[in-house]
């Protein structure tokens, strides 16, 4: 099918666009709520009464504003995740956890990175994991107000 | 039916990792011209283009579509609902000939990822900008998400995905369109080291580029052509955060409520009470093992505590339904085409046009359509009579 | 299209206005696109008197490169009401999205829908994102844009009918002029993004943060969608007929014909173009005046463009749309209608690369 006399032509092309995402009133106070106060926030939806985790302004479902914040966690329950085992262009080196946790209080869950147990047997972690322990979110102590302020470490029930 | 419509031509170039020799305009004049003649009709006939391309950045050339599908003089729009493109780009061309603007139209979606030397990178920009990019999520992890939950909600092992991924590398063998189909064996998925746990690298498909079309025609024009009938088209669209898919009562993440309903919906119009029982064939968009077993329990051809037990039996080419006979996503995955592949496929197993991939007995189908993380699902029913 | 096409026994269903909403901002650090876009559909549906419970089917226009998220439409199709609905996306301009949601009216497949385009100029760089759609063989390399294809068209122009800065100036005042008086306008300052001679520095759009929706459906209401027509161009810019614009030309005939009315009985127009030069150009295109009296058609042609056009505010993919929803509102609006009849609009929208594709709908109002 290739035209055997020459190769076919190729021209290397970058796509390179900076945008600004405008965050809103609502995310940008939820990422305040991280850096300053080390608490994670959600609204809650007037209609059904759910606490949505992060913050929105609005809940899509019942479409309506959400505009009352409540406090959520900093416990909470694990309830999927998983161990990234190969390295993805532009994402940290393996292995890594990411998982979504419901905290307390809250009735959606939030993503972050799970930490906190042993990754170096990928399928002794996932037991451990698929068991959906509790988990508690952790606070850096130089915080940006950014998602990864916090992160989630398995809390250890056996104790 | 009101107005039935049919699949009367379908095109589709083959599917492999770069068509280094061609540019996008003679990839999709191949699955165009193909569909028209297989169609034996004009592009003077037909009365409406629909494109069908997804994120540009695979392409590398925004609106790749404009100079390659739309024709002068022909009415054309492009869609664009990520994995469901193909799909919903059919089910546009359908309501344009109900409304009765077109007696026939013509979809055409391309795929040019193999411009892309970094398409991780572009399916990770799909996530929310705001609360999820820093968390360094990828298509492959959402995948991986769900069926960690499978695991754990129904009792699925490791081994069931590594089966059902041999499985249908075996069935893609006889693929025609496939231009270096795979092979591998369970054990094989299995020591092919783990992208995110529990998805292993030979389940991911390959990339994929290539270009399918389809001609839509009103009955009225369909004559005594071969045709594969429009039984039920259906479409929804879910929310995105994933998170907000946990707890609420419409169903959880691995419900796949959309499709769930989408189905029910397409069933109710197409007079199917017994999904098992009425369709021959089922061709999902289901580019991962766990995303198959989604599907299957929101098609309702099991229950959820008997999914273990009819996966097993798709494994074994044991169900009562022929399940992704051309092989499904998982050998090939051309992300702006292969929802329409999907129907495609369909179409030509009831039309007896599937070559070496061909089943006895096809007469009535469901394809799958799923775009974002099973955002926006599609059901399209067809069959070889006229409803 | 036309009602030659109509081949079913049953009527079809005519798709009926119920509101719409139309805003045009710059770089509110208060509100995310998709607080833009739920504030957007929300006021459409208040402007309609209804509620989204009513909407089953939700018809977008949007462009993944202008919102700057790949499958941009995961994120902001919830916003638009989508949630449990029969949604689907175009990328194309919005008033294609309008035409296709009516068509699901017509077809008896929607009773209400949402039809809504948006584009937030002040997040990305529109021109800088329009090169890359460019062939990246003979175009990009020479750095081309949708700026370029604009500059091409009135250089065109100009070698026809002279530099004519008289009747730019006086059709950049009545645009503004115009603009000044819709309250749907962006008031505040923008960017100012280059432009390409011949295409003065001031004839360029009011880049804007656009977010506009409308409602429609089966059940009557005062107006009415009664003709439709598409057309596409030639696909490479050099065979074009930059003047004639026949796409633009044959996708307002086809509807035309599509409602059985002629260019006569159209009382308000509403022209898409990016620039002041490409509204002028269109209109001349449409057979609205002659050849050369474009610029001097804005200025005075009180048919045409009352909302201010581009001036008022433009960022592709929504000006189809809101130019669609500028003429409704004219429609509606007694107090603002044009001396004479104000019985039938006819509104265009451009698509991409200067307009390859056009869309055309014809609004009556009883």
């Amino acid at each position: 099918m290739d035209n055997q006399q020459s190769e076919p032509l190729t021209i290397a092309g970058n796509w390179n666009f900076d945008y600004r995402y405008f965050a809103g009133d609502t995310a940008t106070r939820f990422f305040k709520e991280l850096k300053d106060n080390r608490r994670i926030m959600g609204t809650k939806n007037p209609t059904s009464g759910t606490i949505m985790v992060p913050a929105r302004s609005f809940s899509d479902a019942d479409y309506v504003p959400t505009t009352e914040w409540v406090e959520v966690g900093p416990g909470g329950k694990l309830e999927v995740f998983s161990i990234i085992g190969a390295k993805f262009p532009g994402l940290p080196d393996p292995p890594f956890a990411i998982g979504y946790v419901t905290l307390d209080g809250a009735d959606t869950a939030v993503l972050n990175y799970v930490s906190g147990i042993d990754l170096s047997d990928l399928d002794a972690a996932a037991e451990v994991l698929l068991k959906q322990p509790r988990v508690k979110a952790i606070f850096k102590d130089m915080r940006e107000g950014r998602i990864t302020d916090f992160h989630f470490e398995v809390v250890d029930d056996a104790e | 039916m009101k107005n039935p419509v049919a699949i009367v031509g379908v095109g589709q170039t083959k599917y492999r990792r770069k068509h280094s020799d061609k540019n996008t305009e003679e990839l999709v004049r191949d699955a165009a011209m193909a569909a028209l003649m297989d169609a034996d009709i004009g592009l003077d006939q037909i009365g409406l283009i629909i494109g069908g391309v997804a994120p540009d950045s695979l392409a590398g050339i925004s609106n790749i579509d404009m100079s390659s599908i739309a024709r002068p003089g022909i009415p054309y729009f492009r869609v664009n609902t990520g994995g469901a493109t193909g799909s919903s780009a059919l089910l546009a061309g359908l309501s344009w000939i109900a409304a009765g603007r077109a007696k026939a139209v013509l979809i055409v979606a391309v795929e040019r990822m193999g411009h892309a030397t970094s398409a991780p990178i572009v399916f990770n920009s799909i996530f929310d900008p705001i609360y999820e990019k820093d968390i360094s999520m990828s298509t492959i992890s959402m995948v991986a998400l769900r069926a960690t939950m499978l695991m754990q909600n129904y009792g699925f092992s490791q081994e069931h995905w590594a089966q059902l991924a041999a499985r249908n590398s075996a069935t893609s063998m006889k693929n025609e369109t496939l231009e270096n189909p795979r092979f591998f064996t369970a054990d094989q998925v299995k020591d092919s080291g783990v992208l995110a746990w529990p998805i292993h690298r030979l389940e991911a498909c390959p990339t994929s580029e290539g270009a399918c079309a389809v001609v839509l025609a009103h009955e009225s024009i369909v004559g005594d052509r071969n045709a594969a009938w429009i039984h039920a088209a259906r479409g929804l669209s879910d929310t995105y955060a994933i998170g907000d898919r946990f707890h609420r009562p419409e169903g959880s993440l691995v419900n796949l409520l959309t499709l769930d309903l989408s189905a029910k919906a397409a069933y109710k119009d197409a007079g199917i009470t017994d999904p098992l029982g009425q369709l021959d064939l089922v061709e999902m968009q289901a580019p991962f093992a766990s995303s198959e077993v989604m599907a299957y329990m929101a098609l309702g051809l099991c229950k959820p505590e008997d999914s273990i037990a009819f996966t097993e039996r798709a494994i074994e080419n044991r169900a009562s339904i022929a399940v992704q006979p051309s092989g499904g996503p998982q050998a090939a995955n051309p992300v702006s085409a292969t929802a329409l592949i999907r129907i495609t496929e369909a179409a030509l197993q009831i039309r007896g046009k599937a070559g070496e991939r061909q089943l006895d007995g096809i007469r009535r189908t469901i394809s799958t359509g799923q775009g974002g993380a099973t955002q926006f699902s599609t059901a399209v029913i067809l069959g070889a009579d006229k409803p | 299209m036309g009602k030659d096409n109509q081949n079913n026994a049953d009527a079809t269903n005519s798709a009926y206005i119920y509101g719409a909403a139309v805003s045009a901002s710059w770089a509110d650090a208060s509100l995310s696109l998709t607080d833009l876009i739920f504030e957007g559909v929300t006021a459409a549906l208040k402007d309609a008197g209804m509620s989204i419970s009513a909407a089953d089917s939700i018809v977008l226009s949007a462009h993944d490169l202008i919102d700057g998220r790949s499958l941009s439409s995961m994120v902001t199709a919830p916003a638009a009401g989508a949630y449990l609905r029969d949604e689907i996306r175009l990328s194309e301009d919005g008033l294609a999205a309008m035409s296709l949601a009516a068509a699901r009216v017509e077809a008896g497949e929607s009773e209400v829908s949402v039809v809504a385009a948006w584009g937030r100029a002040s997040e990305g760089d529109f021109l800088a994102t329009s090169r890359v759609a460019m062939d990246p063989f003979t175009q990009q390399p020479l750095g081309m844009s949708e700026m370029d294809i604009s500059a091409f068209r009135l250089s065109r122009w100009m070698t026809k009918h002279g530099v004519a800065t008289p009747a730019r100036a006086a059709a950049l005042q009545a645009q503004k002029k115009r603009a000044k008086t819709n309250p749907n306008a962006l008031s505040a300052q923008s960017v100012a993004h280059p432009v390409s001679f011949p295409v003065h520095a001031d004839e360029g759009p009011k880049w804007a943060d656009v977010v506009v929706a409308v409602i429609i459906g089966k059940k009557p209401s005062g107006v009415r969608v009664t003709g439709v027509g598409h057309s596409t161009d030639m696909t490479q810019v050099g065979d074009r007929d930059l003047l004639a614009m026949p796409a633009l030309r044959d996708a307002a005939k086809s509807a035309l014909s599509d409602a059985d009315l002629d260019l006569k009985d159209i009382s308000i127009f509403e022209v898409d173009g990016m620039t002041l030069s490409d509204e002028a150009i269109a209109i001349e295109a449409l057979g609205l005046c002659s050849a050369g009296e474009g610029f001097k058609s804005v200025s005075q042609d009180s048919r045409i463009n009352l909302s201010g056009g581009s001036q008022a505010g433009w960022c592709y993919p929504a000006m189809g749309l809101v130019r669609l929803s500028e003429a409704y509102l004219r429609m509606r609006d007694k107090s603002k209608e044009p001396t004479g009849e104000r019985k039938f609009a006819l509104v265009t929208g451009q698509g991409a690369g200067g307009g390859q594709t056009s869309t055309a709908i014809i609004l009556e109002a009883k």
